[in-house]
């Protein structure tokens, strides 16, 4: 099994030299704008952008920067300077992170406690109008657009823009330490836009699969040996219909933690995927390679726990 | 300057609701504010009449109530905060708070300079201009200090460097071709400049090689002539780019970026980057510092820039809130929301900038002058001003000079100059073919092979207006192609490429740099302006009798006289048909109910922090 | 005989399905002493693993309709309670299944599924449960129990599972262990172990068992009663000796000879019983068989035959009109190889029985056929690994009649 991991891991970086390397490509062949061009400004004369673009090394050949900007990742583990600010990309990364792991971790656990029940009872009671209702709502969720969710939430319950104010609205985000209250309050909507659509998937998931495994053969095999109804239902049935939740919800962890654009978007939550997106816009490439490096990174990782994990629930399955 | 994004293409479109048409060509003009800024007239509409208090021409500047700290919203980030760098709007809205350039605009007016730093508008009549129109000789304020830590007074030398250090590749001013007149500019590279005297402490006079006083006096007016401190500046100014500006700064100004006072830097402190800005007061800002004709009041305590978050979420955020102004164009429905439930706080700011098709002049159908008239002729700007949403935001642009602008009324006003191709709004069909004709195609239509290459951007409803252009290209037989990229990535890549040779830019357009109209016609029509990359006369205009008269105008000393030189260009520029006028625009902004906003009629509306208050 | 210790009265098990009413068993009655062995044969479709599901309560459903008695030392199961009757099930009886790979948890250790059938009947310790655990793995004959006992069910092979799950059953020492086909799905040589297993074991324990099948060469070997089942009905019942030695209803003389022998000559074809097994939903009218019977006569059409004793002998029941001394000559000219033609011919010869008042009449006649071919709606999924018999057109089934 540590040999399994080490491999994987190996795999990993190979794949996220390759993902950077894309990137780069994407970049020069799409039509974007020059990073130097949009620095210089409006009738900047030839010069600027020249002297622009030789500092930010835009003038080597791509391979040239590549090969640059990969050894500069791996021997002083600097992943470049924002074209804009000039920051470091790495601060500005590390600054964002926090947003997004809160506002990832917060709703996963959100989605996990509500979906988990809601889908073993609407398998549990198929058919009754408990499980039509709970379907019915999780379809509902399902087909919503999170960013309309996200602004309907805030048009009823904002404390600053809705009807009914209760909770914090856009832009009042703040750090976990810099204030505890203020921190989870805020993020109390952020939580339940990403939860809703994601609970709904998995309550739909798991009642599937535990359809699904209430008809497997260990499961009679369990009733007949005169366990109680509950045992059977949680000790055989939700530990196998379960496993594969299990690995759903590592690769949406992994997906989510490389940040909810649309939400810190509509919230204002400073988070990765925010970072991401406006400096797409700005064509502020350091940025971007960096943000989905790490977006990648989490993916890969996520991947192989997953993987790993599996090996521990399922007993059939052996890496070497 | 540049302005957000979203709103040089992007107006409203569901104020349809509001219904404007423009119908017929009878000019019945009916006015949507008071003259002073200029009026935007539609010629031939029906006007929504603007609401109270949605006009800030005539807003009223003092004894207000001091006070308070400003939310400021803004979806884009900073990105040049030191003045010798900026052009960008939300920029321009700290650097115009924090530093004092030596001449200012006060809110209520866009063409009328005053005295900032300065204490006197130099001209011919007070030995301001002399020589003449080579010299200029300004005098500054003998008190003004410079924030913490530097915390001296300022001298004239301080602005010679500001000037000077335009130059420097670290720093790259994108406006040092005002100053090109100025002996020594040319070559500076960030020293200093020969044509720049300080005789003493307090006197500035600046030697030009050619008679372009009142050019050099408008662009005095930029955020670059604020006084920059050379022995605190200079070292940073040797890394590239510069880190004054972006890890450090001081200001002269009545508020500043919230920094460390021992050394200046306010990175982390006073501007998180992505995050927010913090605007303080600037506790060696001295408001007697000023002549009587321009005192900013500097009522608001603080000042908050919140950036990035949602248009749609911000808009209602800001009216049904407190203590806060957005400072990018509203979303469409919250333009609707504010003029239908708030109407006391949302303003139209007229003589907000323009837009034009451009055409390129040298190659393709569009190189001979008659298929651009027939061109203009064809295009129906009433749909266009429908596109943007009616007479609330744009009226019909019939020549280039625009409202707020000095020559704008001499050019023609709203009606512009009365030739034929310019007369109808909503577009002539047969004038158009006529003067098809007279480029040589009998039939009224183009029989050529050619075909119209046509780029415009993709957002907002940019691609509507490029739609009414193909229409009337289309309608006159031509074959087009239409590409709609990235707004940026059409100003990068095609439009402002000459080599790229694109026939039509449909989605371009242009807000001067101050009121000398030269600012507005200079560098998109100028012939030897074209440059390879980051070309800004689009349509790569090289006419030698329009420049022969743009350098004419460019070297008239006498202001009237000037104005009058580059009206008439303007003129030429109409009979030459070098682009189609589309629109002028008024820009929307919105304010909570508790803020008493002042909108700078000479910046596109924006909120000027050292006039706005809290009620 | 003795009290009988499970005393099945006159079942009825019917599932109520999209299409129709399923009537899976309908209405068989069968006793097992102590000690004792019952074989119960049929096809797939025959309502065999009905019976015995019902026997432990798990077709208790919403759409299931159970009538009748199962008397279980005198109590009846079916009335039961289901806290009561869990705590019969893996302890008083037990029951072992088809497939024994899904029929252990995939995910937990075979010691641990051990463990917790005994747990759940008793108070012991985790050690000593686990202790019990690896006792009853030696027990079934499987080595190295410690080591295994740790082990997966994936980590078995199949006739070491089925032996696991036969230790599992026998954790508390039920009275009655009723076994589901439980060669089926292992080779030839395996089965034969597990067989002897379960005889060796009966012994030791001295416990009765009903085992489950659609091989009747499986049950020769270790039932001391059979009972064929047809269409959800016992169509004969008798002790082992009786059924292989004086069989008496047609369907059993089909399973007989389409039992492949060592020592048929080579070449021979089996012969297969013609036809597949009837609708549950729309049964045929009169007797079930009919249809598939190559000894038909009108009469068998519309009269619903009844269990009666075969030639006196009360133990030996079937459910046949033909006349007995038909019957046995019939078998005799099976065994001998004799044409089917002739010995139909010797079906004709026997006397019509009379048709009783209330049979079926004349216009209400079925085939057993549906009106529209569905899919199959027996609750449990028996897929016999052996026999499939090919759908051959049996001459004597007639254009449709549906009510």
């Amino acid at each position: 099994m540590a040999r399994y991991i080490i491999r994987r891991i190996l795999w990993g970086i190979v794949l996220l030299i390759l993902v950077s390397a894309l990137t780069f490509v994407i970049f020069v062949v799409f039509p974007t704008a020059n990073p130097a061009q949009l620095r210089a400004g409006r009738n900047a004369s030839p010069a600027i952008i020249r002297h622009i673009t030789v500092e930010l090394g835009l003038n080597h050949s791509i391979f040239v920067q590549f090969w640059d900007y990969m050894k500069g990742i791996f021997f002083h583990f600097n992943f470049g300077y924002s074209y804009y600010s000039q920051q470091p990309v790495l601060t500005l990364i590390a600054d964002r992170l926090p947003a997004t792991l809160s506002l990832t971790i917060g709703a996963v656990i959100l989605w996990v406690v509500a979906g988990i029940p809601i889908g073993i009872i609407s398998a549990i009671k198929r058919g009754t109008f408990l499980d039509r209702t709970a379907m019915g709502v999780a379809l509902t969720f399902v087909s919503m657009p999170v960013f309309w969710l996200a602004l309907l939430l805030l048009y009823f319950f904002a404390s600053d823009i809705g009807k009914f104010p209760l909770l914090p609205g856009a832009n009042s985000y703040v750090g976990l330490t810099a204030d505890p209250g203020k921190w989870f309050t805020s993020l109390i909507l952020p939580w339940l836009v990403l939860a809703a659509t994601q609970a709904a998937i998995y309550s739909r998931l798991l009642r599937g699969n535990l359809l699904e495994v209430m008809g497997e053969d260990y499961i009679r095999t369990a009733r007949a040996k005169g366990l109680s109804e509950r045992r059977v239902i949680w000790h055989h049935g939700v530990r196998s219909a379960i496993t594969p939740v299990v690995t759903v919800l590592g690769l949406d962890i992994g997906g989510l933690l490389g940040g909810a654009v649309l939400t810190e978007t509509v919230f204002e939550i400073h988070g990765i995927g925010l970072l991401n997106f406006n400096a797409i816009n700005e064509s502020d490439f350091p940025i971007v390679q960096g943000t989905v490096l790490l977006a990648a990174m989490f993916i890969i990782v996520m991947n192989i726990v997953v993987d790993v994990g599996y090996a521990y629930l399922d007993p059939r399955v052996k890496y070497s | 300057m540049r302005k957000y994004r979203a709103a040089i293409v992007g107006a409203i479109v569901g104020v349809l609701a509001l219904g404007v048409t423009a119908c017929g060509s009878s000019s019945s003009s009916s006015s949507t504010s008071k003259s002073g800024g200029g009026s935007t007239s539609t010629p031939s509409a029906q006007s929504v009449p603007l609401k109270s208090g949605e006009n800030p021409v005539g807003q009223s500047l003092y004894g207000n109530k001091k006070g308070g700290t400003l939310t400021v919203y803004s979806s884009e980030d900073f990105e040049h905060l030191d003045p010798g760098e900026s052009y960008f709007e939300l920029d321009y809205a700290v650097d115009y708070a924090t530093q004092r350039p030596l001449f200012s605009y006060p809110p209520n007016s866009a063409s009328q300079l005053l005295p900032d730093l300065a204490t006197a508008l130099p001209t011919t009549a007070n030995g301001g201009i002399t020589n003449g129109g080579k010299t200029i000789t300004v005098h500054i304020q003998p008190n003004v200090k410079f924030s913490p830590p530097v915390s001296r007074v300022v001298t004239s030398k301080d602005v010679a460097f500001a000037l000077e250090r335009g130059d420097n590749p670290n720093v790259a001013n994108p406006y040092m071709t005002y100053f090109a007149s100025v002996i020594g500019a040319a070559t500076g590279k960030g020293g200093p400049w020969a044509g720049i005297s300080t005789p003493n402490n307090t006197t500035i006079v600046f030697h030009l090689n050619k008679p372009q006083a009142q050019v050099v006096i408008g662009a005095l007016s930029l955020p670059i002539t604020s006084p920059v401190p050379k022995e605190f500046a200079a070292p940073m100014d040797k890394h590239a780019p510069t880190t004054y500006g972006s890890t450090a700064i001081v200001a002269t100004g009545p508020y500043m970026l919230e920094s460390n006072p021992k050394t200046g830097v306010f990175a982390g402190l006073g501007y998180q980057t992505g995050k927010s800005a913090t605007l303080v007061r600037n506790p060696n800002w001295d408001a007697s510092t000023y002549t009587s004709a321009y005192k900013p009041p500097a009522y608001l305590d603080r000042i908050n820039v919140e950036i990035g978050g949602d248009a749609s979420v911000i808009g209602p955020q800001v009216l049904k809130g407190s203590d806060s102004v957005q400072l990018d164009t509203p979303a469409n429905s919250v333009v609707k929301l504010a003029y239908e439930k708030y109407p006391s706080q949302i303003t139209f700011t007229p003589g907000s900038g323009d837009h034009y098709i451009a055409l390129d002049n040298q190659h393709g159908p569009f190189a001979n002058v008659n298929v651009r008239r027939a061109a203009w002729a064809a295009e129906d700007r009433a749909a266009i001003i429908k596109e943007r949403g009616g007479s609330l935001t744009a009226a019909p642009a019939t020549h280039f000079i625009y409202p707020g602008n000095d020559g704008y009324a001499q050019s023609g006003g709203a009606a512009g100059p009365q030739v034929p191709w310019n007369t109808d709004v909503n577009g002539n069909l047969a004038v158009a073919e006529k003067y098809m004709k007279a480029a040589g195609y009998p039939s009224g239509k183009y029989t050529g092979n050619a075909v119209i290459q046509i780029v415009g951007a993709n957002n907002g409803n940019s691609p509507a207006i490029v739609q009414i252009f193909n229409s009337a290209l289309t309608s006159l037989g031509f074959k087009t192609h239409v590409s709609l990229v990235d707004q940026s990535v059409m100003y990068s890549k095609y439009c402002g490429v000459p080599k790229q040779e694109i026939d039509a830019c449909p989605t371009v357009g242009w807000i001067r740099d101050f009121a000398n109209p030269l600012t507005t016609l200079y560098v998109t029509f100028y012939g030897p302006a074209i440059v390879p990359t980051n070309n800004s006369n689009w349509g790569q205009v090289n006419n030698p009798q329009i420049n022969a008269a743009m350098v004419a105008a460019e070297n008239t000393v006498d202001q009237t006289a000037a104005t009058q030189a580059w009206a008439n260009v303007d003129k030429m520029l109409v009979n030459q048909a070098v682009a189609i006028p589309e629109d002028f625009d008024n820009q929307a902004n919105i304010e909570s109910g508790n803020v008493d906003g002042i909108n700078d009629l000479w910046d596109t509306g924006s909120w000027d922090f050292m006039f706005t208050s809290l009620k | 005989m003795s009290e009988a210790l499970l005393s099945v009265q006159e079942l009825r098990v019917a599932f109520h399905s999209d299409d129709g009413i399923v009537h899976a068993v309908d209405g068989i009655s069968y006793e097992i002493g102590a000690g004792k062995t019952l074989g119960i044969v049929g096809e797939s479709g025959s309502g065999k693993s009905v019976s015995s599901l019902t026997t432990l309560g798990l077709t208790r459903g919403s759409r299931a309709q159970i009538e009748g008695q199962m008397l279980f030392e005198g109590r009846d199961l079916i009335t039961l309670p289901d806290d009561e009757l869990r705590k019969i099930r893996g302890n008083d009886i037990a029951m072992i299944f088809q497939d024994p790979l899904s029929a252990l948890h995939p995910f937990y250790r075979v010691g641990a599924q051990l463990m917790e059938t005994i747990q759940v009947h008793r108070h012991v310790s985790k050690s000593a449960a686990k202790a019990r655990a690896v006792e009853l793995l030696e027990l079934v004959g499987i080595p190295d129990p410690k080591r295994r006992v740790d082990q997966y069910p994936h980590e078995f092979s199949g006739g070491m599972r089925q032996r696991a799950m036969i230790a599992m059953a026998l954790a508390n020492e039920p009275k009655l262990l009723i076994a589901d086909e439980p060669t089926t799905a292992l080779d030839v040589t395996v089965q034969a172990q597990i067989l002897a297993l379960l005889a060796d074991l009966q012994e030791r324990l001295g416990m009765a068992i009903i085992i489950i099948t659609h091989d009747l060469g499986v049950v020769a070997e270790i039932a001391d009663e059979i009972a064929v089942m047809y269409a959800g009905r016992i169509v004969e019942r008798g002790t082992t000796q009786e059924i292989f030695g004086a069989p008496q209803h047609p369907y059993t003389w089909g399973l007989l000879s389409s039992i492949p022998r060592l020592d048929s000559p080579r070449g021979e074809e089996l012969v297969p019983i013609s036809g597949r097994p009837p609708s549950l939903i729309n049964r045929p009218s009169g007797c079930y068989f009919h249809p598939r019977c190559p000894y038909v006569r009108d009469a068998h059409k519309r009269v619903d035959p009844r269990l009666e004793p075969a030639n006196g002998s009360t133990g030996h029941v079937v459910a046949c009109l033909l006349e007995h001394a038909v019957r046995d000559r019939i078998w005799d000219g099976i065994q001998s190889g004799r044409d089917p033609e002739a010995l139909r011919r010797m079906a004709d010869a026997s006397p019509s029985p009379a048709i009783p008042a209330g049979a079926t009449p004349a216009a209400e006649e079925s085939d057993g056929t549906d009106s529209e071919p569905s899919e199959s709606r027996l609750v449990e999924s028996e897929s016999p690994a052996g026999e499939r018999l090919p759908p051959t057109e049996s001459p004597y089934i007639g254009p449709e009649e549906t009510r």
